[in-house]
């Protein structure tokens, strides 16, 4: 039998190992990503789906809201950067900044809730990947492929907090892709971000007492 | 096409030969990016050098790809999501006096806004030149949502990123 990481993709195969998938430790972790051993599933053949439509979605883009505005600000910031543009870069930022500014606060802000929203998401990417392939959008597909690793990936760790508490942080670093958006937490980044495949220059430490 | 030669610096192993091959001195900076004013695009500065740190880049983009409504809504809702689970995690990090925790939850932030950003970018808005960008800008600048909105920033953004989509 093969065991699938959610995650990074990185498959644990009886075949080659000495130990059967069920008899490894609880605290096993996925030695490319990571990511326990909960997110892990035994690799299933694949299966031909429908792909059903969905008759209420209707594109507005007026009505973005300040969140949103501020990721497509700072998302026009990034494309001025690779572009070389620096002052535009700089006045995209100023724009995302505004939004990020305006943007109501929620009157919930809990580890649960977060975990919960991370969960609808997690939820949402199938329906999301089938109006993608429909389209024939394989961008929107990407968005889907990477976003979708990395959701489970932050899903994992925040469930892991919540039933562990600081001690699981204790006395190790959190590092975020900074092209992706991937979480890994050790004493150094990965070698290669395991969602998309950058160098371990491309991952940010979060400072202590930042 | 019209090219501007630039310099990735991360690449750059100092060997200089853009300095040697450019006609006109635009690889010789004191900051080590290369002068467009100067650079005529000829790209022997990109042949010569032996690291590929230097590369031609377009003046002009071309239309970004276009979007299908249904795609476009349920990015849509997906980035609402992004961003919500974003201002939750930056209200704790921003609240808590535990360290871990502060950490945890500056990491989900982040994540959560390069995931959106991300989605963003799929969801019609690639290009800072597209028409769908300035739209937008146009449509902030006539109708700010408060009064503080920096309608300048705006405004030179639309004077310096021409729209590439008005000829097509």
């Amino acid at each position: 039998m093969k065991y699938v990481c959610q995650i990074c993709g990185y498959i644990y195969d009886e075949d080659k190992e000495a130990v059967p998938f069920e008899q490894l430790p609880d605290d096993w972790k996925c030695p490319l990503c990571g990511a326990m051993k909960s997110d892990f599933k035994a690799e299933a053949p694949a299966v031909e789906k429908a792909y059903v439509p969905t008759h209420t979605e209707t594109a507005d883009l007026k009505k973005l809201s300040a969140g949103q505005l501020a990721a497509v600000c700072s998302n026009l910031a990034r494309g001025c950067e690779k572009q070389y543009k620096a002052e535009e870069s700089k006045l995209f930022n100023e724009l995302a900044n505004y939004f990020t500014a305006i943007t109501p606060a929620v009157n919930d802000a809990t580890v649960e809730k977060v975990a919960k929203l991370l969960q609808e998401d997690i939820e949402d990417y199938p329906h999301i990947r089938d109006v993608a392939d429909n389209g024939k959008d394989r961008g929107a597909a990407r968005v889907c492929v990477w976003g979708e690793k990395v959701t489970r990936m932050l899903s994992s760790l925040v469930n892991r907090y919540l039933e562990e508490g600081e001690q699981m942080l204790a006395d190790t670093d959190i590092w975020v892709c900074t092209v992706c958006g991937f979480v890994y937490i050790g004493q150094e980044p990965p070698e290669l971000c395991p969602v998309c495949k950058v160098p371990p220059y491309k991952f940010e430490k979060i400072e202590r007492g930042a | 096409m019209e090219l501007k030669a630039v310099r990735n610096l991360r690449l750059c192993t100092k060997d200089c030969l853009c300095l040697y091959v450019c006609p006109y001195g635009a690889t010789d900076t004191e900051d080590s990016i290369i002068d467009i004013s100067k650079c005529v695009g000829c790209g022997i500065c990109a042949q010569a050098c032996p690291s590929g740190a230097i590369s031609m880049v377009p003046t002009e983009y071309p239309p970004q790809q276009n979007k299908r409504d249904d795609v476009i809504s349920v990015l849509n809702h997906l980035a609402q999501s992004k961003s919500d689970g974003e201002v939750t995690a930056r209200q704790i990090a921003a609240s808590t006096d535990k360290t871990g925790l502060k950490r945890l939850m500056t990491a989900v932030a982040k994540s959560q806004r390069l995931m959106e950003e991300d989605i963003e970018r799929e969801g019609g808005f690639m290009l800072p030149q597209s028409g769908n960008t300035h739209e937008l800008l146009m449509e902030l600048i006539e109708n700010p949502p408060t009064s503080d909105f920096p309608k300048d920033a705006a405004e030179k953004i639309m004077e310096l990123v021409p729209n590439n989509e008005e000829n097509y």
